[in-house]
């Protein structure tokens, strides 16, 4: 772990050249250019309020459409940056048969890359608040840190996920499945409140309520999800309760991720 | 010390395919309770290879297709680690592995220049202040900013070895590249590597399998055959012995296919039944030396009656330089050949080639429009050696013929001091 630092940031311009690429080479020939990226957001949050005119879901003082694009701006820079991310080593077959240079830089470029699309998304979710006439608060002043622990989190799994794909391509295939079971376990559609009342007020889980609880934070979205909506939209801080038990597995669990990545990278051109 | 360090290092790849899912899993399983693992064979692409390399050394390394010469440019270029082993490489490796590795389609040369030096690790301020020398050397400047999917591939080649070439590195390695380009443009490319060498000390790794380009940029040579570094030398003797290995495994895939030696195109009408070389007594010989007198001995059978035929004899290097050819046309008209076998000679006086190995190649045509009737190359390898009656110097190797002078001396002892 302690040389991925260094390495970072000697190979800065490395990740740069390469996300710019990645970005440049998307949009080139497309008549909409950038705002593709915006597309798929606004058509879910679409599907979401026509779900919702049909079950019903509780999103408090907040309108709907904001609370759920919300949720997915930054539900989609995760999923995207972690998928992108094991897809990266195999994708990039090429420059590891051909060049050296340490191989996070694969990850951590796709990380970089959708970087640039979550802030398109930031800009429009901010032109949505102000649509339904919500002020700006301090505590927007979580965000950076919490599109870091979305780093990490994705980092997390692209690391031993794009490592673990070099030699079973079934990681690639599986990781869509996941990722999507992943989003109904997260409080995308939902707020998170709905869960908690559900387990900690009504204690629906009989006994087993607050351990239940428990399992569902340790869902690294869950926690951070909550989050982004609260510094967002609701002006209050993060929910320590709800975002530490994740936040704790990502960190434990990373460096392990990485370890794997550094050892398994010897032999990424033998077997890619 | 050695900037490059190679000791003892082995790589091996295992055959087949990967194991599935299961297999691995019950190979751990056997593994943890102690019984045999079911193993792939293991395939050795380097065995046991050990050199060093100074700094500043142009050193060539050459061998058969699957000789191991990739791997051990990836080995030494960080990409891939041996199975046993060890390296040391003490310096900035510029990989040219392979130009244009990281190209990318749909950007423009401007941009890809920008890319292509990240990826090499070239910082962007350096690439800026270099960038209008990259631009004049690729000669792109027209067009800079056109996507490179529209440039031809030689385009796309001149911009890649023009931005590898200007990383600062203290090793360069070359794979292959300049077998690309016009014939300007390799000229341009070897002044670049020269310049390099020469003025910036600069040590360089060659790989090629033009063993007279080799022969001519390198110090040293090394000469790798199935993973084994066989010979680390003078240029012009690991080229021979390079030579000499082809020369018998092209002699040893041709003795399985007996009639036809190399390419032979033939209309059927004539056949080369054989052909030999003859000293003046009409013994057959393996090899001659420079100057020597000897025959060339064709016996060709005619299925039927052939008229106004010509026949060329003509000497190639075994990379199919044609050196000379000689037609029967020059001493004698076309002649009439009966059916039936006949037995020609070449008589050859003086013999100018210089020592090494070459092949003989030979055509007859038939008719007033001189119709090929047979056409073959590799035919016969004719082994030329140093003439052993007097002395002869080394520079006897440089070049193909020997040339007819004779030097004079004529010294003025008063006049040069004034």
């Amino acid at each position: 772990m302690t040389g991925l630092i260094p390495n970072l940031w000697q190979y800065r311009e490395l990740v740069a050249a390469l996300a710019w690429k990645n970005v440049a080479v998307r949009y080139k020939q497309s008549y909409m250019g950038i705002l593709w990226a915006v597309l798929k957001p606004v058509v879910l949050v679409i599907i979401f309020v026509i779900l919702r005119s049909i079950v019903g879901i509780d999103s408090g003082t907040i309108p709907y459409p904001v609370l759920t694009y919300c949720a997915l701006t930054i539900w989609i820079f995760f999923q995207e940056s972690a998928s992108e991310g094991v897809n990266s080593v195999v994708g990039n077959t090429n420059l590891i048969r051909k060049i050296y240079f340490p191989r996070e830089v694969f990850p951590l470029t796709s990380v970089v890359t959708k970087l640039v699309e979550l802030c398109i998304g930031l800009v429009i979710l901010a032109g949505l608040m102000a649509w339904y006439g919500m002020a700006p608060n301090w505590q927007m002043l979580w965000i950076p840190a919490l599109v870091l622990y979305a780093i990490l989190a994705a980092l997390t799994i692209a690391f031993v996920g794009a490592a673990l794909n070099v030699y079973y391509r079934d990681i690639a295939a599986a990781l869509p499945v996941l990722l999507s079971l992943m989003m109904y376990m997260s409080p995308v559609i939902y707020p998170l409140q709905l869960v908690r009342d559900k387990l900690l007020v009504q204690h629906a889980g009989g006994d087993w309520s607050q351990a239940l609880y428990l399992i569902f934070t340790l869902n690294p979205l869950a926690g951070l999800i909550d989050a982004f909506q609260n510094v967002t939209l609701r002006g209050l801080p993060p929910d320590a309760e709800a975002i530490l038990p994740g936040l704790v597995l990502t960190l434990g669990l990373l460096p392990f991720s990485y370890l794997y990545f550094k050892r398994a990278e010897a032999y990424f051109a033998d077997v890619i | 010390m050695p900037i490059i360090e190679v000791d003892h290092v082995t790589k091996e790849y295992r055959l087949g395919q990967l194991t599935s899912l299961k297999q691995s899993a019950l190979n751990a399983l056997n593994r943890l309770t102690g019984r045999p693992v079911e193993q792939r064979e293991p395939f050795k692409a380097l065995d046991d290879v050990t050199f060093s390399v100074e700094q500043g050394e142009v050193l060539g390394i050459i061998g058969h297709n699957g000789a191991g010469k990739s791997t051990l440019l990836k080995l030494l270029a960080n990409i891939s680690k041996p199975t046993d082993g060890r390296i040391a490489v003490r310096g900035k490796v510029a990989p040219l592995i392979e130009v244009g590795a990281g190209l990318v389609a749909d950007l423009t040369g401007r941009e890809n220049i920008y890319l292509n030096g990240a990826i090499l690790g070239i910082p962007k301020a350096e690439i800026r202040r270099k960038f209008d020398e990259i631009v004049a050397f690729a000669e792109l400047e027209q067009f800079i900013d056109t996507p490179i999917k529209r440039y031809s591939s030689g385009m796309q080649v001149r911009l890649g070895f023009a931005v590898a070439t200007s990383v600062e590195s203290d090793i360069l390695i070359v794979d292959e590249v300049l077998a690309v380009g016009d014939l300007a443009f390799q000229r341009k490319c070897f002044d670049r590597m020269e310049d390099l060498i020469k003025f910036q000390g600069n040590t360089i790794l060659v790989v090629s399998h033009n063993i007279r380009q080799i022969e001519r940029m390198c110090k040293r040579v090394l000469l790798l055959d199935h993973g084994h570094l066989i010979a680390d030398d003078d240029p012009k003797v690991v080229c021979d012995e390079f030579y000499a290995r082809s020369q018998s495994k092209i002699a040893e895939t041709s003795a399985s296919k007996s009639a036809h030696r190399g390419r032979v195109e033939s209309t059927g009408e004539i056949d080369l039944l054989e052909m030999s070389i003859e000293d003046a007594n009409g013994k057959k010989l393996d090899q001659v030396t420079t100057g020597s007198t000897f025959s060339i001995h064709l016996r060709l059978r005619c299925h039927e009656r052939a008229e106004n035929i010509t026949i060329g004899l003509g000497v190639h290097t075994t990379d199919f330089v044609y050196l000379t050819t000689h037609n029967s046309e020059i001493t004698q008209s076309r002649v009439d050949l009966s059916a039936g076998d006949h037995d020609i000679y070449l008589r050859i006086s003086h013999f100018p080639l210089l020592p090494g190995l070459y092949m003989w190649r030979m055509g007859i045509t038939c008719g007033d429009t001189y119709r090929t009737a047979f056409y073959g190359e590799n035919l016969l390898s004719i082994s030329v050696l140093k003439p052993h009656q007097r002395h002869v110097p080394a520079s006897m190797r440089d070049g193909f013929f020997a040339l007819d002078g004779v030097w004079e001396f004529e010294s003025h002892p008063e006049s040069s001091v004034t």
